[in-house]
């Protein structure tokens, strides 16, 4: 994909899918890497299902026979010299401790380097789309840390849905803002 | 020009022809393959510099009538058993991607 950010929102979504109560979206940046770390509490996959994400042919999906969001993600990732990582554990083998964990790390100084993008508008889409789920989204950098936590926010409104237009404008400037205070 | 005919074509070597008879109607070039998914249409020919195995889900999701590689790029062994099983159609040539869309807009025109 053009931006690292299209990815999040892509394999973000699997989690949702997957029944996550929460999803943890975290970014971590030093001069050199991006790595990128995707975790969530839904149902997992099993063993064999792990081993088959990464082949564009395999989708969960019925519409269409083929699945590119891990792939693409994989490729993005090692085309920059970086690594790609998904471990699972399944409701089934795990009732007390499942889910689902892909890590991606991404050179930044390799020219193949794809730039991280809107990453607000991809964690803004999220919220969005699944107001009724949780996301925790943390991004470290040198210069300090952006974060945002659904659960704080949803304790805060009480019966308000995050999906409210206000709502969704407010995180959008606050995630912002945090950025622009940082890059000051 | 059916896929099988642009494989004889000087310059271009089959890889896989599962379909060959399949008509070229059009030629896409592209290598960010999330960018080659929304724009490369049904039957174009696709030429790419790419090789690793999601090159044959971008054909396939954009029914490709065939994978071009240009430049001389060659497929793993367990890509072109992948291309063989799925059914998707790839050429080789040494000719960089402008030179290939050159010959394809030529014979492509001759018909």
């Amino acid at each position: 994909m053009k931006e690292i950010s299209l990815n999040i929102l892509d394999v973000a979504k699997n989690s949702v899918k997957a029944g996550a109560a929460l999803t943890t979206i975290t970014l971590n940046e030093t001069e050199e890497t991006l790595t990128l770390i995707i975790g969530d509490n839904g149902c997992g996959m099993s063993e064999e299902t792990v081993k088959n994400v990464c082949d564009p042919f395999y989708t969960t999906r019925t519409t269409r026979k083929v699945g590119l969001g891990i792939p693409l993600l994989k490729l993005s990732a090692e085309q920059t010299g970086g690594s790609f990582e998904i471990i699972s554990r399944s409701q089934e083998d795990f009732p007390d401790d499942h889910g689902t964990t892909v890590t991606a790390v991404f050179y930044k100084n390799h020219i193949d380097f794809t730039p991280l993008g809107d990453v607000v508008f991809s964690i803004v889409t999220l919220i969005q789309g699944d107001p009724d789920v949780d996301f925790l989204y943390t991004h470290n950098m040198p210069q300090g840390t952006v974060s945002l936590d659904t659960r704080e926010l949803r304790a805060q409104l009480g019966d308000i849905s995050l999906a409210e237009f206000e709502i969704i404008a407010w995180i959008s400037e606050y995630l912002k803002e945090q950025y622009a205070e940082l890059n000051a | 020009m059916t896929v099988t005919e642009l494989s004889h074509a000087e310059g271009f070597e089959a890889v896989n022809l599962s379909e060959g008879d399949r008509e070229i109607t059009g030629v896409y070039i592209g290598d960010l393959l999330s960018w080659v998914m929304g724009k490369a249409t049904s039957g174009d020919s696709w030429i790419t510099i790419m090789s690793n195995i999601n090159i044959l889900a971008v054909a396939s999701l954009t029914d490709c009538a065939c994978v071009i590689l240009a430049e001389g790029v060659t497929l793993e062994d367990d890509v072109k058993t992948a291309a063989q099983s799925k059914g998707i159609n790839v050429i080789s040539s040494q000719l960089s991607a402008y030179e290939i869309a050159l010959r394809l807009n030529t014979m492509i025109n001759n018909e």
